[in-house]
């Protein structure tokens, strides 16, 4: 509910705004790479030096020393570049952690309807291989772009030093890269394009066909499929070659541009030494630096897909970020927790989905201390309903109101926290069955049994089944509580909702998957539990609203009948009908037909 | 909360060789072995081109720079420039070869999956997400075609280059070799250090985000439940103490690359300095300078050729680790078979019944359909099916009738053998279904579900549907159900284009177009589940004279909503909780009074 710590949205978020929080590391990791590529021009000099003594007077006296330094210069270099390598990398993780923090604090802010047009896959996949790719713009490609400069820069200033023509010759080959890589990069940028619009194709296909398994299955479509299937993956395979073929000759050409600046050294600058100008040491210098720039050149391809993709990721990221929650909290007082009655009252609601009514014209008032049943056929739009009572769908202000106050003014804490809430498809987590229902009070109980959980959970008629478990409490629910049965699924999400103590009790059909006896039990103790408040109770069983105060029937998004159930039973309407039709209690019926 | 995640199927954490794994892959890589072949001829020719370089520029020094000679350094560096181009061809061709074997290799293990997959029983769907068999087929080939672009492969090809540099520098001068080669005990420790750090770090790592997405996939699906008991600043610092976990897992691993990236560089410095420093130690007055001076040179060469493949280690190591995970979940796929309908032998032999070594004979007599005392439950949950059975003559028209949930649905999964009946034996023409080649039974068998499935497109493709069908079959079968009014009233034709899902078309639209795809398929036996979709009055006319039509004549068992479809049926079976309660004519159930007789009643209603 609270804002993340960063407000994600943010004005001014550009790719750098994570990094820039860790600039101090950012600029130490810079300025050692500086030293790193300054000491590193010690080994070529030093190199140089040494060939220049080994056809001296005294190789012997002069060599060992310029040895010594060559490995000293080689030490220095290795101990900057260690420093300056984690220090980036390391301030990239940070700022990845700061950036997954904000995005998951911010996911969590964004309404249902959010998550029913973009699949959890889908913002996932946001999460990691997005968040991966911005990653590494921010530290491989931050070390590698400022090493490149600086490897150039230093290597350049030491070769003019040297020899300005031979300088000149030797960077003839070079601007190719930037051609090579203006051209190659646009090709390589078209190819990965394809490619994906190829593997976009071909992951539809086979979704399509998983979704779509049984229609496969019963019609033996699976020879038609399948030869969609190879077809799909061949074109994909081919689009792959293409991005091969162009990543395949940039790879080289970049090498052998390095490699025609030594011919130019051995061509130009050996003549150069033939006829004295240079000596054959600065030569050996010369080759020094360019096996220096042979690996920032090579990572220049590699860089410049690395900035492409990071930019994209980072934009779908920012996108993301900037998504506004489109349900916010009210801008009026929170209700006192201890005085909140729980009247609840509907006035003229209207929702609509997609331009279809789901609930047209909805009023109704529920008293604190009863229970309403809601009813109707699937579509009628119960649960849409009873969204709307908790904001989990948004609702016009002045048409839901909680003990007079318009919902849309509360604090969604306040509000939500006076409502307790199960819903028919019971959802937990995968920890234990007491953290569960210790959920709806807000703690973490680590397992144990302490009263308010064993007292929501008797209430929820679990007390016999724990028994039966040899961790009890302490069980560990599996992936989305696959260990449990339906209906013990259903009545830990109970007890949760019991567990927060609600002035309102919603219970979406939470019992649709227990036993028609055990419901009655719950529900008779639930009569005892919620004296003095709300329940609203939606169930497809007549012999679970029953017992109601009032009962509501919705059709098409329309309240058709309000009453008891004896009232609604010699109105014959909807209600008399639905009851007429529960075939699902057999025996219920049966009896009742024979009575 | 503790969040309880046990990655328990990361056998492989952190690993980035095994052999069992390799041995898998090779089965897909063996049909391209063609291409590995013109690999291993091009791999030596482009490290021969490569490797000639350094020689040239000794002769260059040797017998010319040195010596003042500047006559033949022109021809030398021509030689030179055509040593680079053949390198960069080759070198191009190596690549193009590589990445072929690898997407080709690829391109066969994925089929494989796909092949893998679409063989498993309908059950195996229920238990597996669509999202993680796609993952399989796409991210996880796509970290093992990394693996022959930078991976085990070009490890080979660094290995065979660093032994022929070896082999080159021995040739030019032992005992400058063995120096150099002093520094790789020095190099050994260094390697199998980082290697032990990034194993461990990369095991954690795995862990780490296992727990991470795990974590964000469980707080995403149940948002609802996370913002209705007011979660969010909880879940937050829960994710927030992962978060940290997983950044700080990277720590050693960081350190590990850094330090082995910037000291193999010293180490070959280190080389570089002990041949410098030997050379000069034996230059006495009157040695061959200029064939020292050269010799030193070309090895500083040849050590800088030797240690860059060492330096690019740790990124290989990465791409390998991710590369083995990924295939080890493909392999764990590939290797949990749950295949649909087994041949008979098999799944008799399961249910301890006789097996039917061959072809059942069809028996004339027999009822089209027969279930006798069939048991069900989906997993192991509530039964959904105790003791069903019921008999659909030949020509027959049987309808079936009940409440959600009653099982009504479920026969049909079972006739088909998408799932497997638990007791009990259902027979279509007097055979036994698990007897008959599951291709015949389902081609035997058509059924019409209620939610119709229209893959992407054309309405002529969805009505074909694998059937080679011609366009007039297709015409008359949009025409008999009556779908060419509905198509014709939106102005559709046959080459119109279906979106996903068909959601471009009404839920009455792609009934008719389900009647249609089965009306063309002709079905000796049809299982119609008819939808409770509310359509418009004209849609609904036409609906029900597309089932009636679908209907004439044959053998039918129909999931019936209208009451129309009941009427005309010649026996109605009414289902509860997994049983028959009722059977008879409309008009025999209607005098009995029961359950059906309650039934019909609000079905007039409705009509």
């Amino acid at each position: 509910m609270t804002a993340p710590p960063t407000a994600p949205a943010d004005a001014a978020l550009t790719p750098w705004t994570y990094l820039a929080r860790h600039r101090g590391r950012i600029l130490v990791g810079c300025a050692l790479l500086l030293l790193t590529n300054a000491l590193f021009l010690g080994i070529p000099v030093t190199m140089g030096l040494a060939v220049a003594a080994l056809g001296g007077a005294d190789p012997a006296g002069e060599v060992p020393p310029l040895a010594g330094l060559m490995i000293l210069f080689a030490l220095g270099t290795a101990i900057t570049r260690i420093g300056s390598r984690i220090l980036i990398f390391n301030a990239a993780r940070a700022a990845e952690y700061e950036l997954r923090g904000d995005l998951f604090a911010h996911l969590l802010t964004l309404e249902p309807a959010y998550y029913r047009a973009h699949p959890t896959g889908d913002v996932m996949s946001r999460l990691t291989s997005d968040v991966q790719t911005v990653r590494a713009l921010w530290g491989a490609g931050v070390l590698n772009i400022v090493n490149t400069g600086f490897a150039f820069a230093t290597v350049l200033v030491m070769m003019l030093r040297i020899d300005p023509w031979l300088t000149l010759w030797s960077i003839l080959p070079f601007p190719t890269i930037f051609i090579l890589g203006q051209i190659m990069g646009k090709r390589i940028y078209r190819a990965s394009q394809g490619v994906q619009q190829h593997l976009g194709t071909l992951s539809n296909n086979i979704q399509e066909d998983l979704t779509g398994i049984q229609i496969i299955k019963s019609y033996g479509v699976e020879a038609d499929r399948r030869a969609r299937f190879v077809a799909q993956s061949e074109q994909l395979l081919g689009q792959n070659m293409m991005l091969a073929r162009v990543r395949g000759q940039l790879g080289p050409a970049l090498a052998a541009v390095g490699s025609l600046a030594a011919v130019i050294i051995l061509f130009v600058g050996g003549r150069r030494v033939v006829a004295g100008e240079i000596e054959l040491g600065h030569l050996v210098e010369f080759n020094g630096y360019l096996a220096r720039l042979a690996w920032p050149v090579l990572a220049l391809g590699w860089m410049l897909s690395l900035l492409e993709r990071g930019r994209a990721s980072w934009h779908r990221l920012e996108t993301l970020l900037r998504t506004r929650p489109a349900i916010a909290d009210g801008a009026g007082p929170a209700l006192d927790p201890d005085a909140t009655r729980g009247e609840v009252r509907v006035e003229h609601l209207s929702i609509a989905f997609d331009g279809r009514a789901v609930l047209d014209d909805v009023s109704v008032t529920m008293a604190p201390g009863t229970v309403t049943a809601i009813v109707g056929r699937t579509g009628a739009g119960k649960s849409t309903l009873v969204d709307c009572l908790a904001r989990l769908i948004d609702v016009p202000a002045g048409t839901v109101f909680l003990d007079g106050r318009d919902v849309t003014t509360l604090p969604l804490d306040s509000l939500r926290g006076a409502i307790g809430y199960a819903p028919q498809e019971a959802f937990l987590f995968s920890t234990t069955i007491a953290d569960n229902v210790a959920l709806g009070f807000g703690q973490a109980v680590a397992g144990q049994a302490v009263p308010r959980v064993t007292d929501a959970a008797t209430a929820a008629g679990l007390a016999r089944d724990l028994a039966q478990m040899p961790d009890g409490y302490a069980t560990v629910v599996g992936e989305r509580g696959i260990t449990l049965s339906g209906g013990q699924r259903q009545r830990v999400a109970l007890a949760r909702a019991l567990a927060s103590a609600p002035r309102v009790l919603i219970l979406d059909d939470s019992l649709s998957s227990v036993d028609a006896e055990t419901e009655r039990v719950i529900l008779e103790r639930l009569r005892e539990v919620m004296r003095g408040r709300t329940a609203i109770l939606i169930s497809h069983r007549v012999a679970a609203v029953k017992g109601a105060d009032q009962i509501v029937v919705l059709d098409a998004g329309r309240v058709v009948e309000v009453g008891t159930h004896d009232a609604l039973l010699a109105r014959g309407g909807v209600y008399a009908e639905l009851y007429r039709t529960q075939l699902e209690d057999g025996d219920a019926v049966a009896a009742e037909a024979a009575s | 909360m503790t969040t309880v995640n046990a990655p328990a199927q990361e056998a492989v954490l952190g690993k980035a060789y095994d052999l069992r794994l390799m041995r898998q892959l090779w089965r897909y890589v063996r049909p391209h072995a063609r291409l590995l072949a013109v690999w291993g001829v091009l791999l030596p020719l482009t490290l021969a081109f490569e490797l000639a370089q350094p020689y040239l520029l000794k002769i260059a020094i040797e017998d010319h720079i040195a010596v003042g000679d500047a006559s033949g350094l022109g021809l030398i560096a021509i030689a030179y420039v055509a040593l680079v181009v053949a390198q960069a061809a080759s070198a191009f061709g190596e690549q193009w070869v590589l990445q072929l074997l690898g997407q080709r290799s690829m391109h066969g293990l994925r089929l494989a999956i796909y092949d893998h997959v679409l063989r498993q029983r309908a059950a195996f769907f229920d238990r597996m997400p669509v999202g993680r068999l796609l993952t399989r087929m796409t991210n996880d080939i796509e970290s093992l075609n990394e693996m022959f672009a930078q991976g085990v492969v070009t490890l080979v090809a660094d290995l065979v280059k660093m032994i022929a540099i070896v082999v080159i520098m021995l040739t030019l001068d032992v005992t400058l070799t063995l120096l150099t080669f002093l520094t790789l005990p020095l190099l050994w420790l260094l390697v199998t250090w980082a290697r032990g750090a990034m194993r461990s770090s990369f095991r954690e790592i795995r862990v780490r985000i296992a727990a991470m997405n795990a974590f964000v996939q469980e707080h995403l699906s149940g948002i609802r439940v996370v913002q209705l008991f007011r979660r969010q600043t909880a879940a937050a610092r829960e994710y927030d103490a992962i978060n940290a976990a997983h950044r700080d897992a990277y720590l050693d691993s960081i350190k590990a690359d850094a330090a082995m990236y910037a000291l193999v560089e010293a180490i070959g410095v280190i080389a570089i300095a002990a041949i410098a420093w030997w050379t000069a130690r034996g230059l006495g007055a009157g040695a061959d300078t200029a064939a020292h001076l050269a010799l030193v040179i070309v090895f500083i060469e040849y050590i800088n050729k030797f240690f860059i493949p060492v330096r690019d280690l740790s990124a290989k190591y990465t791409v390998m680790q991710g590369a083995m995970a990924a295939s080890e979940r493909i392999m764990q796929l590939l290797e949990s078979d749950e295949p649909d309908a087994p041949p008979a032998a098999a799944s008799d032999a399961a249910a301890g019944a006789p097996g039917a070594a061959t072809a059942p004979a069809p028996q004339p007599a027999a009822p089209a359909i027969a279930f006798e005392q069939v048991e069900f439950a989906y997993g192991r949950g509530e039964p959904v099916l105790r003791g069903v059975s019921l008999e659909v003559p030949r020509g027959a028209t049987v309808a079936v009738v009940g409440a959600t949930g009653s099982g009504k649905s479920t026969l049909i999964k079972l006739l088909t053998r998408l799932y497997e009946r638990d007791a009990g034996v259902i027979r279509v023409g007097g055979v036994d279904v698990r007897a008959l080649p599951v291709a015949e039974l389902r081609r035997r068998v058509t059924v019409v579900s209620q939610d119709v499935f229209l893959f992407r497109g054309t309405i002529a493709d969805n009505i074909r549907l694998g059937l080679d069908l011609d366009r007039a079959a297709l015409e008359d079968a949009v025409r008999r159900v009556g779908a060419d009014r509905l198509l014709a009233r939106r102005g559709a034709t046959l080459d119109t284009e279906i979106a996903e899902r068909g959601g471009n078309f009404s839920a009455g639209e792609r009934q008719l177009l389900a009647f249609a795809r089965a009306l063309a398929r002709d079905p000796e036996i049809l299982v119609l589940d008819e939808a409770t979709a509310h359509v418009d009055p004209e849609a609904e006319e036409l609906i029900e004279r597309g089932v009636a039509e679908l209907m004439r004549g044959r053998t039918t068992l129909v999931i019936a909503h209208r009451l129309s479809t009941i009427r005309n049926a010649d026996l109605i079976l009414v289902m509860a909780r997994g049983q028959v309660i009722e059977r008879g004519t409309h008009d025999e159930l209607v005098a009995a009074g029961g359950a059906y007789a309650q039934l019909e009643r609000t079905f007039r209603r409705h009509e």
